[in-house]
Formats: C-alpha cells, sequence, structure tokens
C-alpha cells in the first residue's frame, strides 16, 4: 500500500511539473526575437533528446552490468530494456517536434542533414534493439545478444551529439552545449528550458519504474506458464503410462 | 513576424497525445497481467 501511495505521488508531482512546463513554454516564456512562437517548441524537443541520451545511456550501463558475470542480474537486463522502450518514445517525440519546427523555421518538414540523419537512425537502431528482445532464446541467451546489440547502438549517441559541430549542416548548434561552450539561452527561456529538464526527468523516472515494473511481472507470468505447460505434460505422461500398462 | 502557433499547438498536442497514450497502455497491460498472476493484488 505504501509503495502504491508512493507511486502516486510520484506520478501527481511529475504531472503537476509537465502542466507548470506548458504554463510556461506557452504563456510565461517570451516568444524568440527571429522565430517568433515557433520557437516554444524547443521546451519539448530539448528536453525529449537529452532524455533520450539519458535513457540509451543508462540502457548501455545495465547492459555492460549484465554483460560482466560478477554483476549479472536479471533487474539489470529488465532495466536496460525499460529505459530503451521510454528512450525510444522520448526519440520518436524529438522527431516529430522537430519537423514541426522545422517546416516553419526552414521551410521544410525533413532534411537529411546530419543531426536529423543521425537521430532518425538512433530511433531505428533502439526499436531494432526492443524487436531483439522479443526474440525466441533462454533469459541468459536474450540478456547477452541484447546486451551487446545495445553497447553496438549507444555509439550512435555521441555521434548525433557531436554532428551539429562535426558537419555543420542545417541544425543549429547546441543552445546551452555548444563547442564555444557559451549559453545562447538566458532570463525566462533559460529558467522555463531547466525547468522542462526538470520535470521530463521525473516523467522518464516514472515511466521506467512502471515499465521495468510490468516487465518483472511480465517474467513472473512466463515462469508460471512454463510451469504449468510442464506440470500439464507431466500429467499426459502418466496418464500414458497408465493406458499402456 | 510569423508567430505559427498551428505548429506549437499540434507539437504540444501530439507530444501529451504520445504519453498519455503510453502511460494508458502500461497501466492497461498491467493491470492485465497482475490479473493472470493469481498471487499478485491489482492497484
Amino acid at each position: 500500500v505504501t509503495t502504491i501511495i508512493k507511486q502516486r505521488l510520484f506520478a501527481i508531482a511529475t504531472l503537476t511539473g509537465l502542466v507548470i512546463t506548458a504554463v510556461l513554454a506557452l504563456w510565461v516564456a517570451p516568444p524568440d526575437a527571429q522565430q517568433g512562437d515557433a520557437q516554444r517548441l524547443m521546451y519539448l524537443h530539448v528536453p525529449t533528446i537529452w532524455l533520450a541520451y539519458l535513457a540509451f545511456g543508462i540502457t548501455a550501463f545495465a547492459s555492460l552490468l549484465w554483460l560482466f558475470p560478477r554483476t549479472r542480474h536479471a533487474t539489470w537486463d529488465l532495466l536496460a530494456g525499460a529505459s530503451a522502450e521510454v528512450g525510444v518514445v522520448f526519440t520518436g517525440i524529438t522527431l516529430v517536434i522537430g519537423s514541426l519546427w522545422g517546416r516553419p523555421v526552414w521551410g521544410t518538414w525533413w532534411e537529411w542533414d546530419a543531426r536529423l540523419t543521425t537521430t532518425a537512425i538512433l530511433f531505428f537502431l533502439y526499436l531494432g534493439y526492443l524487436a531483439l528482445r522479443r526474440t525466441g532464446a533462454t533469459v541468459d541467451e536474450r540478456g547477452t545478444r541484447c546486451a551487446i546489440a545495445a553497447l553496438i547502438a549507444f555509439a550512435d549517441v555521441p555521434v548525433n551529439y557531436l554532428s551539429v559541430t562535426w558537419w555543420q549542416t542545417l541544425h543549429q548548434q547546441g543552445t546551452v552545449f555548444n563547442d564555444k561552450m557559451t549559453v545562447e539561452i538566458t532570463g525566462t527561456m533559460a529558467f522555463t528550458l531547466v525547468f522542462a529538464v526538470g520535470a521530463f526527468t521525473l516523467l522518464y523516472a516514472y515511466l521506467v519504474i512502471r515499465r521495468l515494473q510490468l516487465a518483472q511481472l511480465e517474467e513472473g507470468l512466463e515462469e508460471r506458464e512454463l510451469q504449468l505447460a510442464i506440470a500439464e505434460r507431466v500429467r499426459a505422461e502418466r496418464a500414458e503410462q497408465v493406458v499402456s500398462a | 513576424m510569423d508567430h505559427n502557433w498551428g505548429y506549437v499547438a499540434a507539437g504540444y498536442g501530439v507530444t501529451a497525445v504520445a504519453l498519455v497514450s503510453y502511460v494508458v497502455w502500461l497501466a492497461q497491460r498491467t493491470r492485465r497481467v497482475r490479473r493472470s498472476l493469481p498471487d499478485e493484488r491489482s492497484d
């Protein structure tokens, strides 16, 4: 019961954070001098991709812990899967928001720009990883196979992050983290962005906890179904022996 | 300066729909799996 209350309080705190983010982003923060109100999409676009990076980072870290025999535990494998799934949701949102932002600002929904392309690759790499998690195998085989795939997929995260510095195509450089390390955002806009990142971090944590709990329950269900199938097989074999005797 | 509120509304709308759909799917799937496990209480 205490866990349920804690979870509900966590959900309420997350929801409150997101509602305040929407109010700050849509009403309190001023419009951008050049982009007008379209820039308000940044308060979703930036937090979702940063949290996607974090999600894939946690997937990679949990996968490493799974691969080391000393730290191997089923929870690391399930956490890797849960975090990757939330990361895919966030990356999908980033791509859609980016497209909606690009149309009025760049005049195009999509361009094969370095940042956009590597983000799309990131999305499909982790979609593939989630598909791999559903392939049939023993827990150990699946865990090892997926952990290696997660580490390979993570290589795209730094490439995606540095793509605006390396190639300098259509996508702008980082507003907060760029090669000159000059923060290009101040005042209410900066506060709104920081608040949005905090709210989305809470959301990420909430979603991963819920997804991990579901994964643990699913594993329990699989185990129970396996035990029932074995019991049924044993019963059938005994019945056959009785008939033949 | 063009304000483009339509794109902003679409962006916030799509995000809200995507996140709410994911949370609802998580809750429904969790309830369904819990119901299949006799020793688990539903929330």
